[in-house]
């Protein structure tokens, strides 16, 4: 509600206000606490379980033992590790690209501008089995235009098996992920270029501030805010990265991700016919990663 | 305050040939011509749209100069970029830097200089006495009010101890009282920093108050370059006189008539002779008779007891009491006409103003009478030292 003088309106007003505020939001409410809420509580109380698919309601209290035996499962421990790989490569390299393809094209004129941010954001919008599935050929060990490409040029006298080999699948990965997630940071960026307030460059400029300072001390912290967005969501998608690696790799050649262990653990491992408890566990502590992760960068970006 | 590191500030600034087209073709300053005095505080004045602001602009770099060249102490800045030409600027919305605190704001320029950390801040501080800002060092712009964050603007300037001083609309943000308070402290700044200022208003009394010489433009032309006295005194035409003045100028289509030597004015019914100085003047410009339009300040004009030859009668359409003075809407014929009374001149009865219909006999004061050429609009008598 808004800030309002408690005098200026009556107590009834304010509560006739209030609940017609709370009408409004019903719909969506019970969508949230529906599909977001009550799967996070029962993820939660599921963790603490050994339930599998076989178990009738929930399964028997195990206190915290799925969460300790994860730090002794060594595939878990690669996948956690694999996960950090992708957040650590893919969110700096995808910020940092779109602000540098942004800061290049925020002044082309329309139709031009249009066209790049098109270009870009074209992989966000395709489907992403379809933008895989091109992929996966293109990485195609026989047929695949790499290969093609790299042998005709003499750059590699063998094929490489990029996406079985454990040398190069990750890094495979990534590079897809990389060209699906920098769209939206892109238009984000040259939106916000676009909304640095021009008088204050000006200013700058007449202050004594080279190109790079007007940018690195003037439009940077005034970009901190989508900035920070940007940041966030990259992360989020990075942690959660899981369709490419269903579609490419089925978390094989080095490849699984915590997102995909969690998916293989609740579905996929048959001689325990889904482990529900252990993969909730691993949920829980892909939660607080992504939280802990998320409150950092606020924090920087508080300070700057 | 004397220039950074002991430097001697001195610069002229001259525009010459001026022009400025936009890509769209649009020609927003044309042929500007302007030589600047080294510590004079030029104020560029006019309706918006008229090419102050671009011009300002062109000298302060942040607009390409399309034709013409601009010297800074005699050096061409055309091509040097804004940074490098060693000029401040202050901007109408202030065009603070919102994530540094009132300290940064003032410290960056010099930052980016490279001055010592002892320098800048005594500097700043000095800046922020005489600005009387110092309490806010550690806020953010945000956290003051108008007037406070165009302080903060001034004193950002302040501390390059720049060349030329470049003050874009800078009080028209501000509400009527602050912008008087303001206007005197520019005033009183400009006599302690004493460097070429150039200013850009729309607002008249800005213009008359602060200005050495005052630039009046319109349409990107200039119209009139002069002290605030002349352009008052006599505006090269009628747009300047128009503009500059409180209340606006009344204008007449009247009839200048030449009698041998001597020359008188016929407007509405009335006929009033003109005073030798303006005869002399007329005579030597060579003006016969011919149809004219006739300018007099509403201060000029002054009441007289009965009607005459050289009287016009009106009758009072509204009566403005303003304190010290009355301005009185007068018609007469189908003009409206305004005056300025002093109470002081009043008799009893009207000293709280004068009642709607009331008629009233009005002259021109002969020695301040404008005269102008209805089809060129200038003014018809030849400005002394021009």
């Amino acid at each position: 509600m808004a800030k309002q003088p408690k005098s200026a309106m009556s107590r009834a007003l304010v509560r006739r206000e209030t609940i017609s505020g709370y009408l409004f939001l019903l719909p969506s409410l019970i969508f949230f606490v529906g599909f977001v809420i009550i799967p996070m509580v029962i993820c939660i109380v599921n963790s603490l379980t050994d339930a599998n698919m076989n178990t009738q309601g929930l399964g028997n209290f195990v206190g915290l033992k799925n969460f300790i035996d994860l730090w002794k499962d060594d595939t878990f421990l690669e996948a956690l590790k694999n996960t950090f790989v992708i957040v650590i490569v893919s969110v700096p390299t995808v910020c940092a690209f779109s602000l540098w393809v942004s800061s290049a094209i925020y002044k082309l004129n329309g139709k031009l501008l249009s066209a790049f941010r098109c270009i870009f954001y074209l992989p966000v919008v395709t489907g992403s089995v379809a933008v895989t599935v091109v992929w996966k050929w293109m990485y195609d060990n026989y047929t695949g235009v790499f290969n093609y490409v790299l042998k005709s040029t003499g750059l590699i006298e063998k094929n490489i098996n990029w996406l079985g080999d454990s040398k190069y699948a990750l890094w495979c990965i990534i590079l897809i992920l990389f060209t699906t997630s920098v769209g939206q940071p892109i238009v984000l960026y040259v939106s916000a270029l676009g909304n640095v307030d021009q008088s204050l460059v000006e200013a700058a400029q007449v202050d004594g501030a080279t190109n790079f300072q007007v940018f690195w001390k003037v439009k940077w912290p005034q970009m901190m805010p989508t900035t920070l967005y940007i940041l966030v969501i990259t992360t989020i998608n990075s942690f959660q990265c899981f369709a490419l690696i269903q579609l490419l790799t089925s978390g094989g050649s080095g490849t699984n991700t915590v997102m995909y262990y969690i998916y293989y653990t609740a579905f996929k491992l048959t001689e325990k016919a889904g482990h529900f408890g252990y993969a909730n566990a691993m949920g829980v502590i892909l939660a607080i990663f992504i939280g802990l992760l998320s409150a950092l960068q606020f924090k920087l970006a508080k300070e700057k | 305050m004397h220039g950074s590191y002991g430097r001697v500030i001195m610069a002229t600034v001259s525009l010459k040939g001026i022009k400025k087209i936009y890509d769209n073709k649009v020609t927003a300053v044309h042929d500007f011509n302007l030589e600047i005095a080294d510590k004079e505080f030029i104020v560029l004045v006019g309706p918006s749209g008229c090419g102050k602001s671009t011009t300002l602009r062109m000298v302060a770099g942040l607009e390409d100069i399309s034709e013409g060249d601009l010297l800074i102490d005699g050096k061409r800045m055309n091509d040097v970029e804004p940074k490098d030409r060693d000029i401040a600027m202050v901007f109408q919305n202030y065009a603070l830097y919102p994530h540094m605190t009132v300290y940064e704001n003032m410290a960056f320029a010099l930052k980016l200089r490279k001055v010592p950390k002892e320098e800048i801040d005594k500097k700043v501080r000095e800046a922020a006495e005489i600005l009387d800002i110092t309490q806010y060092l550690e806020r953010k712009p945000k956290a003051l009010s108008g007037g406070q964050r165009q302080r903060v603007a001034i004193g950002r300037a302040i501390v390059r101890s720049p060349r030329v001083f470049l003050m874009d609309e800078p009080l028209s943000n501000l509400d009527a009282k602050l912008r008087n308070q303001m206007r005197a402290e520019i005033i009183k700044l400009r006599q302690r920093i004493d460097t070429t200022f150039i200013y850009v208003t729309h607002d008249q009394t800005e213009a008359m108050t602060l200005g050495d010489r005052i630039v009046i433009m319109k349409d990107g032309y200039i119209q009139q370059i002069g002290t605030p006295q002349q352009v008052f005194d006599h505006p090269a035409n009628i747009f300047v006189a128009g503009f500059i003045g409180m209340p606006q100028m009344n204008f007449f289509d009247a009839q200048l008539i030449a009698d041998g030597g001597h020359y008188s004015v016929k407007v509405l019914d009335a006929t009033m002779e003109l005073a030798p100085e303006i005869e002399a003047k007329l005579k030597a410009a060579g003006v016969g008779s011919k149809a004219v339009t006739l300018g007099i300040r509403p201060e000029h004009i002054s009441f007289s007891g009965e009607n005459g030859p050289h009287c016009l009668t009106g009758k009072v359409d509204v009566s403005e009491m303003m304190g010290s003075e009355i301005h009185l809407h007068v018609t007469a014929g189908d003009r409206d006409v305004v005056l300025r009374v002093p109470t002081t001149e009043l008799s009893a009865e009207h000293k709280a103003g004068i009642s709607y219909g009331t008629e009233v006999h009005f002259t021109f004061r002969r020695d301040l009478i404008h005269l102008f050429d209805p089809e060129t609009e200038q003014n018809l008598l030849p400005l002394e030292n021009a």
